[in-house]
């Protein structure tokens, strides 16, 4: 493999990101209010020492927060950029590069790390300063843990979608249906415990959960010692399976190219 | 055995069968129709290394789906492609570092970034070693005057610029095999003869070039080898050479005499051949065919009339007999025996 090349990919990625930070910073700000908004609703429900669903107010704010900022990973590199690249055409400049197409795609998806980072960093002191207080992580280490587990589960979800733009000309309607089932599934909406059983199994036995609920169940200390690193070793073999899956996707995609490119 | 080598090479694809409109489109997610297509058809090429060739043919005709299947980025419906010993569509990685490919219509720049960036990005992807990434660099400049792109932000480039720096993209990394579709679509003159000049230098040092273009300009300067597509066969395979010795074989000669000449006089010195009146004064154009009548006959013949002030020539060019062919009017026909020999 070559390292060398991915690794220039993902800085080319964060470069371009860094040359629309005015949008960014834009972005921030928005979902800033919005977060705000979400805590002061929550202010309201969970009022006088109330707890729902094993979370207290300042661990509820904490949730929100982690569900903030596992949804703001893995999109800096805007997956519109991905589906334009397949219904475009310029797929086929990929395909004769001697490098693997997810593994450039991934690498871009990396490059939007460290701005992501930014920005969550930049929206937690705002967020703690207008909606605190917020409670502290239970277990720091395994959280930076399954957080960065989101990252490659994210990025496989949304690239796997991507690939539908060999089937269909149209991006927005697939883009929107994923974006809803993942706010809803990944309990980022609410915390999956509140859902209706069914909706909850269903997250339970979908890689979703690992996007929000997991990280937030370990923030908040309902998720503890061998319960915890079960729900990372689930995040881990999801990790692995959407990696198989894509591939499996890619390889008859692939093969749908004369129609795309005429 | 031949560094490209293509024996039935087949693609077809289904296209949607949709009436106009919106109820055309209900229809069709009831009752779905489909036609199938045949962009490449029983495709047999053989390229041997160092040659350049030409491949073109009337739009849709299959060009571009036949260097898809060249360079793996298209499988095909069935038939085989080898390059260099390897199968592109299956060792497409491998494939990739022994090709360049230029699609005139796409860029493979990083938009948002300066072209050098782009660059550094290709040195990476092929592992070029810095000495040689800074040799090609160089080289690459003195053609198409790279210096001044690289700190520019692709963005900011015009189309010429454009196809200079992605026609750079496509050669850093010292291809044997390279690929251009349409490398000089949209450009102006200038940009068009540096890219022509850059062929000609790869051609000479030994690449591979297959070149699919509606400009025939670039062919007669770069080309020795012409290959003409027509609904996904090959309809002529041979030398650019061949074409025009025997194809555009017409000649004018504008004459310009010293004293008042009557056309039926000078009609009667060339039975059988067109004389009409020139624009000008005592102008005369004969048209004949180079084989059946030397230029020098025609003129020694016209100036037994009158005293010749002034000659010229007009040759048709290989655009000339292309045209005829896609319009129908001319099917050209190569002796593949001869062929081999002249290759």
């Amino acid at each position: 493999m070559n390292a060398r090349a991915y690794l220039r990919i993902a800085r080319n990625s964060a470069s371009t990101i860094a040359s629309y930070r005015a949008s960014f910073v834009m972005g921030s700000l928005g979902v800033l209010c919005q977060l705000v908004a979400l805590a002061a609703l929550w202010s309201a429900l969970l009022s006088r020492g109330v707890s729902l669903a094993g979370f207290s107010l300042a661990q509820m704010k904490g949730y929100l927060f982690i569900g903030f900022a596992t949804g703001v990973l893995a999109t800096a590199h805007r997956e519109s950029r991905f589906a334009s690249r397949i219904t475009d055409g310029t797929v086929a400049l990929d395909l004769v590069k001697p490098l693997q197409y997810r593994g450039m795609r991934f690498a871009e998806t990396l490059g939007g790390f460290a701005p992501e980072l930014v920005m969550i960093g930049l929206v937690l002191g705002g967020y703690l300063l207008l909606a605190g207080p917020v409670a502290a992580p239970a277990q720091l280490g395994l959280l930076v843990l399954s957080v960065l587990l989101v990252l490659p589960i994210k990025f496989l979800i949304i690239y796997t979608s991507t690939l539908a733009c060999f089937w269909t000309s149209s991006y927005h309607g697939i883009a929107w249906a994923r974006s809803a089932v993942t706010a809803i599934l990944s309990g980022a909406l609410v915390p999956l415990a509140l859902l209706p059983g069914p909706l909850r199994a269903v997250a339970h036995w979908t890689p979703f959960s690992s996007i929000t609920s997991t990280p937030g169940l370990i923030y908040a200390g309902q998720a503890r010692g061998a319960h915890a690193l079960v729900l990372i070793a689930t995040q881990l073999a999801w990790a692995v399976l959407l990696w198989v899956f894509a591939g499996w996707v890619w390889r008859r995609a692939v093969r749908r190219l004369a129609v795309v490119g005429g | 055995m031949a560094l490209v080598e293509v024996r039935g090479l087949t693609k077809t694809f289904r296209r949607a069968d949709k009436a106009d409109g919106l109820s055309g489109s209900l229809r069709h997610l009831v009752e779905r129709r489909f036609t199938t297509v045949t962009a490449v058809d029983a495709l047999d090429l053989t390229i041997e290394a160092g040659e350049s060739v030409a491949y073109v043919g009337p739009n849709g005709a299959g060009k571009s789906t036949t260097i898809k299947m060249l360079t793996g980025i298209v499988e095909p419906t069935s038939g085989t492609v080898r390059v260099g010993g390897l199968v592109p569509h299956r060792q497409r990685m491998a494939n990739a570092r022994q090709i360049g490919v230029l699609f005139g219509q796409r860029t493979q720049l990083w938009w948002d970034l300066q072209v050098g960036e782009s660059l550094r990005l290709i040195r990476d992807m092929y592992s070029v070693p810095e000495p040689v990434y800074r040799a090609r660099l160089e080289r690459l400049d003195a053609v198409l005057g790279l210096a001044e792109l690289l700190p520019v932000v692709a963005r900011r480039l015009s189309l010429g610029q454009r196809m200079r720096a992605d026609l750079a993209c496509a050669l850093l990394h010292g291809p044997s095999v390279v690929y251009l579709d349409e490398p000089t679509i949209g450009l102006d003159i200038a940009v068009k003869d540096r890219v022509r000049l850059l062929l000609r230098e790869l051609a000479t040092e030994g690449v591979t070039l297959m070149l699919t273009t509606h400009d025939l300009a670039d062919i007669e300067d770069t080309c020795e080898r012409i290959v003409v597509i027509d609904r996904g066969r090959a309809i002529f395979d041979g030398t650019v050479r061949q074409v025009k010795d025997r194809y555009a074989r017409q000649r004018t000669m504008h004459l310009q005499f010293d004293a008042d000449v009557d056309l039926a006089g000078l009609q009667a010195r060339f039975p059988g051949v067109p004389v009409r009146p020139g624009d000008g004064a005592r102008t005369f154009s004969i048209s004949f065919d180079k084989n059946a009548l030397a230029a020098g006959a025609v003129l020694a013949r016209a100036v037994a009339v009158a005293g010749v002030l002034d000659v010229r020539i007009d040759e048709p060019g290989i655009d000339d007999v292309i045209r005829k062919v896609y319009a129908g009017e001319l099917t050209l026909q190569a002796e593949p025996e001869v062929l081999a020999g002249e290759r």
